[in-house]
């Protein structure tokens, strides 16, 4: 827990624009951990849902989450939005999610600077956009539709990328933050993704870092990865290594306190483990927190 | 629309194509749907080498990744028909499957409904009919599962009904339920799979299911043909005096009465209905 004088400090640390709490450290909700967290009600900020697993069910699933929600905050977190296709935008699909923010008074709803498909087709995958003044233009014009029919500020994810277009004629780092000023959007910070794809292409993260606007900052993710040799694979399936929890400290120092997600979801371990992975969040924010002051 | 998003659209075109092509990563860089969109001698043009892969490497990433993500969520959906035919021959079926109906949904959750529609389809998939039956069987507990709740029927609400309007009254089910016949029995496999047992032989010879949710659970009745048509009946709105009638047609005896209002009894205590309504 934070000393009276290191939250005092918290609180003096840019927030972001909309005001979000900083709802502390969450983790996200998985079938498998359901009759835990509703038997044992662990001590957590908030549970991030999938958005996407809890649109068309009237089911367990949905009667779960209803009784998460009277006790936790909720964050949706989408992988089907894919907001920078050239395909048309789904309507149907943003009333759904609306429904269910509604429905669950989430704090807010995220996606990923990403496409999923084209010609009505969805790979179910966060493929790459190449980063151009076109990709720009064509994705603020889609999230500012977005966010006029959810009715609330959309929160976008950086993503981990295995390419890079030689279209491109920007950084990453330069695209997202321009895509949040220009679309008047939300981020959601990926620390691990930084890290991913910094080895992946070769950049400094800590550039990537230092890049990114602190007020559009809603909620950081923190997840453990697959290492190749030739590659890193963002395969939530593991611990979080210490490069990635130096990059989290970094983070906290410019940008500052955020809510804190673990993603765990491959191979996903009991829920002990994964609270207890969440839990060495608290012990960086603490340290960063007293490092400002 | 401007050249720079019809760069954006050829890209995104070309990607997927790649991404989502059945055969290794030259052959689906290689192929016409791809070479359509940008030729393949272009490759190095698109996409950058990295410190350590090829551009062919880089998108091979998300080419490999594209089946694996599909027979995870089809091998959720299907774990009978997986335990049946080994990850070799499954694998196999997903590469065919999703080629023939690939996902159009923002949900995976619903990538598995025309599997049995599929091995209808493909007679050397179908195993005479047996893949098909189990396919049907898991499909519907799927639907069963992510169902509309609906408030179950109790006995004190078919008490209440006026003794004159029951030959008239007709029963709506519960939105959580399927009733199915095969021309196999498909749930000895289901069993056996639950019990990590040893796969069993197909067995030819019809039976006769209900799939419903009671509390949130998927659960199943085993049903006889006479049981089947009487709740097939029931389930399709005949007025309850005709089904049971219906039902205890031919055999008038009153153990079999007796049995009607038995199997009756069950599927109320069950909650396969949610309400009766006044014909």
């Amino acid at each position: 827990m934070e000393t009276p004088v290191q939250l005092k400090r918290i609180m003096t640390m840019t927030s972001n624009r909309w005001g979000f709490d900083d709802l502390g450290l969450g983790i996200g909700l998985r079938g498998t951990h359901y009759a835990h967290i509703l038997s044992q009600r662990p001590e957590l900020g908030f549970f991030e849902i999938l958005t996407e697993n809890y649109l068309d069910t009237g089911g367990r699933p949905l009667h779960i989450l209803d009784q998460v929600a009277d006790c936790y905050p909720i964050v949706m977190h989408g992988v089907s939005m894919s907001i920078g296709s050239t395909d048309p935008i789904d309507f149907d699909y943003l009333a759904k999610v609306k429904a269910l923010a509604d429905r669950t008074r989430a704090r807010w709803v995220s996606d990923h600077i990403c496409w999923t498909g084209v010609l009505g087709r969805n790979t179910h995958d966060l493929l790459p956009l190449p980063y151009t003044e076109e990709t720009l233009a064509h994705s603020v014009a889609r999230i500012r539709i977005v966010q006029e029919s959810l009715e609330r500020p959309l929160v976008l994810e950086n993503p981990s990328t295995y390419l890079e277009f030689a279209a491109s004629d920007m950084p990453e780092w330069e695209f997202v933050a321009r895509l949040a000023e220009e679309a008047d959007c939300g981020l959601l910070f990926d620390v691990n993704n930084v890290y991913v794809s910094a080895f992946n292409h070769g950049f400094d993260p800590v550039a990537y870092i230092d890049a990114i606007p602190a007020d559009r900052v809603c909620q950081y993710h923190l997840a453990g990865h697959t290492h190749k040799g030739t590659h890193i694979i963002d395969t939530h399936s593991d611990h979080v290594v210490d490069p990635v929890w130096e990059l989290y400290g970094h983070t906290i120092r410019t940008v500052g306190l955020r809510a804190t997600l673990l993603e765990w979801d491959a191979d996903i371990p009991p829920f002990d483990v994964v609270h207890r992975e969440v839990l060495k969040a608290d012990a960086w924010r603490i340290q960063e927190v007293a490092n400002v002051a | 629309m401007s050249p720079e998003q019809r760069g954006l659209a050829t890209i995104q075109r070309w990607m997927q194509e790649v991404v989502v092509h059945q055969g290794t990563i030259d052959e689906a860089i290689a192929s016409a749907e791809a070479e359509r969109e940008i030729p393949s001698a272009l490759l190095n043009d698109v996409i950058l080498p990295s410190h350590s892969l090829t551009p062919s490497e880089r998108i091979g990433i998300y080419h490999g990744m594209y089946l694996m993500r599909m027979g995870e969520a089809l091998a959720a959906d299907y774990p009978v028909i997986r335990h049946v035919l080994g990850d070799d021959a499954f694998e196999e079926l997903i590469r065919d499957y999703v080629a023939r109906y690939p996902s159009h949904s923002y949900t995976l959750n619903r990538l598995g409904d025309n599997l049995p529609r599929f091995l209808a389809d493909r007679p050397d998939w179908s195993r005479g009919g047996f893949l098909v039956d189990l396919a049907r069987l898991e499909l519907a507990m799927t639907e069963v599962f992510d169902e509309a709740e609906s408030p179950a029927l109790t006995s004190e609400d078919l008490g209440s009904l006026n003794p004159d309007l029951w030959e008239d009254a007709r029963l709506e089910p519960i939105a959580a339920l399927r009733v199915l016949a095969f021309s196999h029995a498909v749930v000895p496999h289901l069993e056996a799979y639950h019990r990590e047992r040893p796969c069993l032989k197909p067995i030819k010879g019809p039976s006769w299911v209900v799939i419903y949710r009671r509390d949130y659970s998927v659960l199943r009745l085993e049903l006889s043909r006479a049981e089947h048509d009487l709740l097939c009946d029931l389930v399709n709105g005949i007025p309850l005096g005709d089904a049971l009638s219906a039902g205890m047609a031919g055999a008038d005896s009153p153990r079999r009465q007796a049995r009607v209002f038995s199997w009756f009894r069950t599927w109320v205590r069950e909650g396969l209905f949610q309400r009766i309504v006044a014909g």
